[in-house]
């Protein structure tokens, strides 16, 4: 199978992609704290509670993802799944403040309580970005002797977007725009991304 | 002949460093008497003489959260606890009190001892400060004194209780939880205010976040008066309007003879300021109020504010 331009073209925005919601997704969890805090404690409970909520959520997104682009192996299943996380993130500036003091008076700062307000603010989006990368590999593999190396490659660079996520977020953003700037900046990313998949390339040319 | 003389050189570089290190621990003559990692911090407990001091690393000058006085319970050997007690001539009446931020509970103990028919309440986060107060602190279960377990402000948003003085020193170290420095948490603070009562804030002052507080602090209260210790401000905030000097000079005396204080409100009083927050020289224009949404504590705390003008 020949690689041509179209293929060329799918790699290179599925990897683009692969960055920017590694990034993203590191990001939010950063940003989880800021939401958490005021509500639930800054101690070391709330970190364990945001990182198991991530956890969590990736495993899920691993899960679907795998699954589902067996029945539909098309970039649009990652396209829907990103364009659905950036709705959810939409929401979440003007919703998040009712919910946590909705969760907070009616369940206390507890383990449950603060686990919860995790979910709440995480998990959905989160488990829709997870299924990025079982995707990405699905549609980026040809044959059964490169599977390892793309692999590799898409995990790879998803990873340095979750570094550069982390970082960018901690120390460039929060301290400049707040947290929910940040978040709607967040949403625009992922509907681009998403816009990206939904163009008509990569299609099956052979 | 090179060689050996540098590697001369290099013995002698490090053996005279080892020399200095040595003799830096000698002066160091604190005994470490415990340590223990909780959830939320790895706290020492140092004796020097009759002195207990109490840190959260290594490093002295940074993370020493209390020192207490075990020959005498009502000392307050650092100096900025003792502006905290300034709050008590602000306020309009003294019948009960709440401290968000308990360390090694010094201030709380003062105000109990002097004030023993007011319930004082403290806030702490770490139950292991807690016990290690109780411990070598000469912290005691006694009525009116009551350290409850929590972080201050879900505390107090759960709180339907309302207080004269509400006392805020909830730093850890070098760490400062953003979540008990915003607008929005001070608006909780002023929610939980007795009529006439006041907040007295301790602030590091050497960082831009210094500024910042201080205009937070004053979007949500008109007043701020401002007390200068050594390495660290107290801010005393209140609503309605400034109390003039004969009035708190009047209120000063009246509570010094009534309580019989060590630390004097009168003598604290010479030493109150008003600063302009706004269009003033003290606190840096540029410097934005703190909300839930956009406190960069952190990165206020890494730029130094240089000669800050008290005048």
């Amino acid at each position: 199978m020949a690689v041509t331009p179209a293929t060329r073209l799918l790699t290179v925005s599925i990897l683009f992609n692969a960055f920017i919601v590694g990034g993203v997704l590191m990001g939010f969890e950063m940003l989880g704290s800021r939401y958490l805090f005021p509500y639930f404690g800054g101690g070391i409970d709330t970190w364990a509670s945001l990182i198991s909520t991530v956890l969590c959520a990736l495993a899920i997104g691993y899960f679907v993802g795998g699954v589902l682009v067996g029945r539909y192996p098309s970039p649009r299943i990652i396209a829907v799944a990103i364009l659905l996380a950036a709705i959810y993130l939409a929401l979440v500036p003007a919703t998040a403040d009712g919910v946590m003091s909705q969760i907070l008076n009616s369940m206390g700062d507890g383990p449950s309580a603060i686990l919860l307000a995790s979910a709440a603010l995480l998990l959905i989006p989160l488990s829709l970005l997870g299924t990025f990368s079982p995707v990405a590999v699905r549609l980026l593999t040809r044959s059964a002797e490169e599977s390892g190396g793309v692999a590799g490659l898409v995990y790879g660079i998803s990873t340095i977007g979750n570094v550069a996520g982390t970082l960018i977020t901690t120390f460039m953003l929060i301290p400049t725009i707040g947290s929910r700037s940040i978040t709607y900046l967040y949403a625009v990313a992922l509907a681009v991304c998403a816009g990206i998949l939904f163009l008509p390339i990569g299609k099956k040319s052979s | 002949m090179f060689v050996r003389s540098l590697a001369a050189g290099i013995v002698a570089v490090v053996l005279s460093a080892a020399v200095l290190i040595a003799r830096s621990d000698a002066q160091d003559s604190r005994d470490l008497v415990e340590s223990k990692e909780s959830l939320y911090n790895n706290i020492y407990v140092y004796r020097q003489g009759p002195y207990y001091s109490m840190t959260f690393g290594y490093n002295r000058t940074i993370y020493t959260e209390s020192i207490y006085n075990s020959l005498d319970d009502r000392d307050l050997p650092v100096e900025y606890t003792r502006y905290m007690t300034a709050s008590l001539m602000y306020a309009k009446t003294i019948s009960s009190i709440l401290e968000i931020g308990f360390g090694g509970g010094r201030t709380a103990w003062y105000l109990h001892r002097f004030l023993p028919q007011v319930p004082v309440t403290s806030v702490e986060l770490d139950p292991a400060i807690v016990e290690l107060s109780h411990k070598y602190f000469g912290i005691k279960d006694e009525p009116n004194f009551q350290v409850v377990n929590r972080d201050g402000r879900i505390f107090l948003s759960n709180s339907k209780d309302h207080y004269d003085i509400i006392l805020i020193d909830a730093y850890r170290g070098p760490f400062v939880p953003f979540h008990l420095l915003t607008k929005e948490f001070y608006q909780i603070v002023k929610d939980h205010l007795a009529d006439g009562g006041v907040v007295a804030q301790n602030i590091e002052p050497s960082t831009m976040l210094f500024d910042s507080a201080a205009k937070t602090i004053h979007a949500v209260f008109p007043q701020v008066d401002f007390y200068v210790a050594e390495g660290n401000v107290v801010t005393i905030a209140y609503d309605g309007p400034p109390r003039s000097k004969d009035d708190l000079d009047r209120a000063a005396r009246e509570r010094d003879s009534a309580y019989n204080l060590r630390y004097s409100l009168h003598d604290m009083l010479a030493q109150r300021r008003q600063i302009q927050i706004e269009g003033g020289t003290v606190i840096d224009p540029k410097a934005t109020v703190l909300t839930d949404d956009f406190a960069p504590v952190e990165a206020l705390k890494a730029i130094e504010a240089h000669n800050r003008k008290w005048q």
